[in-house]
This record gives C-alpha cells, structure tokens and sequence, in this order.
C-alpha cells in the first residue's frame, strides 16, 4: 500500500468518525466534517459541470462547426437575469422553453411508459392463474388497488358500503407504510454497515502497514 | 421509578452504543445468518444469464458515494457476471457526484480479475447531464450524446465502440440506482426502444420498484444489501454483501427487540393508566 493510499484512508476514517461523533453530541470535529464535504461538493459539481456541459456540450461543438449551438447558450445566460430585479422578466423565455420540452416530453414517458403499463398489469384475470398461491395474491392486489383507490376519492362522504371499503384501503396503506419502514431501516443500517465495514477492514486494516 | 419509565426516557446514545455493538462484533466473531433467494432476484439473474455471450451491454452506476454499501456490491456483481459471460460491458453514470469515478473504480478492479481490456472489453462513459435528454438521445446515437468516454477518449478510437451505435446494438441494460433514475430507463428506453432492464436499488427505493418486475417493465429486481447478497451467493462469489448481511440480520433482532419493548413500555407503564383515566 502505498503512501497517498493509506493518508486516503486515513483522511476517510477521520471524516467517518467525525461525522459519528454527533451521535454524542455537536462537536467542532462534526462540523469541520460538515463544512468540508458541503464545499467539497459543491466544487466538485461546479467542476464537473463547467467540463461535461458547458465546455464539452457547448464551447467545443460551437468551436466544431455547430455553431446555431449559441442559441441554447444565450438562453442559458439568460437565466442569469434573474438575480436582477428589474430584468428577471427576461428569464421567462428560457422557462417556457424548459417547461415546455419538460412538459411534453414527461406526458410521453409518463403515460406511454409508466402509468399505462401499470395501469394494465393490475388487469390479470382471476382464473387460469398459476397456482392457487397466484390466484390469491391476485384477489390481495385487486381487492387492494381497488379499496385504497377508494380511499382517495373524496367526491362522497365516506360512508356505509363507500366507507367500509376504505377502510380497507387504510389497512392496504399502513402495511404498504410498514413495508416502506422495514425497508428503510435495513437501508439505514446498510449504509452504517458500509461505514464500519470500512473502519474494521480498510482502517484498522492498514495499522500494521505503518512504519 | 418503574423500569418501564426508565425505558422511556432512556438517553437515545444508549440505543446508537447497542447498535454500534451490534455492528461491530458480527465482523470480529464472523458470525453467519441464512440468506434465501428472492424470486425477483433470481429473475434477474436468469434474465442475465439467458443474455447471449459476447453481447454489449450498459452497467449503469446511478448512484451517490452515500449509498455505496448498498449498490456497489450489485455493480460489482453485475460487471462479475458480465465479463464472467464475455460480454462486452459499457458504463455510464447520470448521478455527478461520485458515479464517474465509481464506476470507473468497480469495472477496472473487476477487469483485473477476468484479465479484460479497457476499450476492447469494456468502456466507461462516465456523466453527462440531463438524464432525460441522455437517455432519449442515446436511443438516435450514443456517440452524438458522449463524444468521448470518461477520460477524453473519442468514442471513434475505442474498438469497442465501433459496433455499437445506439440501443439497438444494447441487449440488455443492469440499472444499479438509489434515486429516481431508474423510472426514467423504464419509460424512457424499455418502453421507447424495448431494451431489457434489470434493476438493483436501496432498500428504501425497492418498495417500489416490485411493481415494475410484476408489470414486466424490470426482468427482475435487487433490493438493497440483502439483494445484492443473493446475487452473489448465486453467483457463488460471497464478497462485502454476504459479509454484510450477518451483521444486518443481528441488528434487525436488536431493532424488533426495541419495538417490543417500546410497546410494552408503552402498554405497561404510567401512560396505560392515564388513557384509562380519560
């Protein structure tokens, strides 16, 4: 392991165990980490897009020969008018041409590719599935969509019949919150498994390389 | 004072040092917990492994340095059981902070492994802004959406490259992501060009997500550290997910532990009699 390697590894622990640190409580070591990577971010996404966008997507091909590329620049500076009062106004051009490419473009994807789809696998017939452990799953999700669609339809006064099935859509929402919960928490532990994961294996791990 | 009081105003830092005990030992005493195979990752695997050898194929890393042990384990399983076939893997990031340089880390490491070579058997991408864009103009020509691959390279002098134009030349696309990203591959390129997605997401994403391998829209799906666990043990290479996965199963006893004792507490002590009062 080389020099520059383990100063990494070190330079990581310490960040690692600075952030920690807050579970004990607010300490200069938390928020020298905070203020770090809160920088460090935000020079590290300046860079990144100065280089992928603008001099790569933009400054290059306009030098290439394609040069009708200014228009799309000149609406980028554009929305540079908005930190003035009195020109902000100007910005509305770009926005429109955003939110209308944003907007067309989200109606496709989102219908042709996301709510159409969906929309139809929840129509599977009852009969002629797979087993009946598929046919009961199947009545679960009908009786599920059907009951929490009802939940959220609030043209009526939810009662009798109306009522009783959303109540049951309440009980499909909790245990789909549950599910959400349960997977949440193995994520959060994931993630502190990462950490000492890499405190146990990697830090302590390079102790014997020093000296 | 009852102990079920003293439960409830128990100062939470005792709560972070019995978790922090529960992480650590497993790793010092190596301990092990059964994992079984989900159906959804199975599907995914078999979907992977029905890909035709020597195909091109996008491993793609949408995801932040902050989820790494979730996702690495499932991209560095993926590009495993890509080069393991062969294939010819392509990657590329829509997230700017970190994913560049991961995916650049994961696929030259595991390149080592199966001795491949960079721009003959694999290629890196990297980012390029604007996922919506990315994704719909790859769908015309990858080359007119990155010029070059990560390094400045030009596309035109990777061997690689030259057979493949857009998603046609793609036989199947391993989305590793902790974000909303991957709702775009599915309307955007498995809806629009019919490319064959497979998916590995956090476990806070992959609720979800199951919805998308019941509709077919996903051959299959990773749910976090447990997912990317199951990939490997069917891959029989037990790496950091398997490790890790001993370690989650002692803290999720130690968190249902809690739960019930935050009930009992609950239902036992002083605040039982005070409902009742009213």
């Amino acid at each position: 392991m080389s020099g520059v390697e383990l100063f990494q590894i070190w330079l990581v622990a310490f960040a690692t165990l600075a952030l920690f640190s807050f579970m004990y409580k607010d300490n200069p070591f938390y928020r020298v980490a905070e203020h770090v990577f809160t920088g460090l971010s935000a020079g590290y996404y300046i860079g990144l897009t100065w280089d992928t966008i603008i001099v790569t997507q933009l400054w290059n091909p306009m030098m290439s020969g394609r040069w009708w590329l200014f228009i799309p620049g000149i609406l980028s500076l554009l929305m540079f008018t908005r930190l003035s009062p009195r020109f902000s106004w100007v910005s509305r051009t770009s926005l429109a041409f955003v939110m209308g490419v944003t907007a067309g473009g989200a109606l496709v994807f989102q219908l042709h590719g996301l709510v159409l789809p969906q929309i139809q696998s929840t129509m599977m017939p009852l009969w002629g599935s797979e087993g009946v452990g598929t046919l009961l799953l199947t009545i679960i999700m009908v009786i599920g969509v059907i009951s929490t669609l009802i939940y959220f339809y609030y043209s009526k006064e939810h009662k009798g019949v109306l009522g009783m099935t959303a109540r049951v859509g309440i009980w499909f929402i909790m245990i789909s919150f549950g599910a959400h919960f349960g997977y949440t928490v193995m994520g959060r532990v994931s993630l502190l498994i990462g950490r000492v994961q890499f405190l146990i294996e990697d830090w302590i791990g390079s102790f014997g390389q020093i000296g | 004072m009852s102990i079920w009081t003293k439960l409830e105003t128990l100062d939470r830092r005792w709560v972070y040092l019995m978790v922090s005990i529960a992480v650590i030992v497993p790793f010092i005493i190596e301990a092990k917990f059964p994992i079984s195979i989900t159906p959804e990752a199975r599907k995914l695997f078999e979907a992977v492994e029905a890909v035709p050898d020597s195909s091109n194929v996008f491993v793609v890393f949408d995801y932040y340095a902050s989820t790494t042990a979730e996702c690495e384990p499932m991209s560095r399983a993926a590009v495993r059981h890509f080069f393991r076939k062969d294939c010819k893997v392509i990657t590329l990031t829509n997230i700017p902070l970190g994913g560049p340089s991961m995916s650049e880390r994961v696929t030259r490491e595991v390149a080592l492994e199966y001795d491949k070579e960079y721009g003959v058997d694999f290629v890196n991408l990297g980012f390029k802004y604007g996922y919506v864009a990315v994704l719909s103009g790859m769908g015309t020509s990858i080359e007119s959406i990155f010029p070059t691959d990560n390094s400045g390279t030009p596309l035109s002098e990777l061997p690689l490259m030259d057979s493949v134009y857009n998603y046609d030349d793609i036989e199947f696309i391993f989305e590793v992501a902790d974000n909303a990203t991957a709702e775009f591959w599915v309307s955007i390129v498995n809806a629009q060009y019919g490319v064959p997605i497979g998916c590995g997401t956090t476990a806070v994403s992959a609720p979800k997500y199951y919805s998308f391998v019941q509709s077919g829209q996903f051959v299959g799906l990773l749910g976090g550290m447990k997912g990317a666990a199951e990939y490997e043990l069917m891959m029989d290479q037990p790496d950091l997910a398997v490790r890790g996965m001993a370690v989650q199963s002692l803290v999720h006893l130690l968190i249902i532990g809690f739960v019930v004792l935050g009930n009992l507490g609950y239902f036992l002590g002083p605040r039982k009699k005070k409902r009742s009062a009213f």
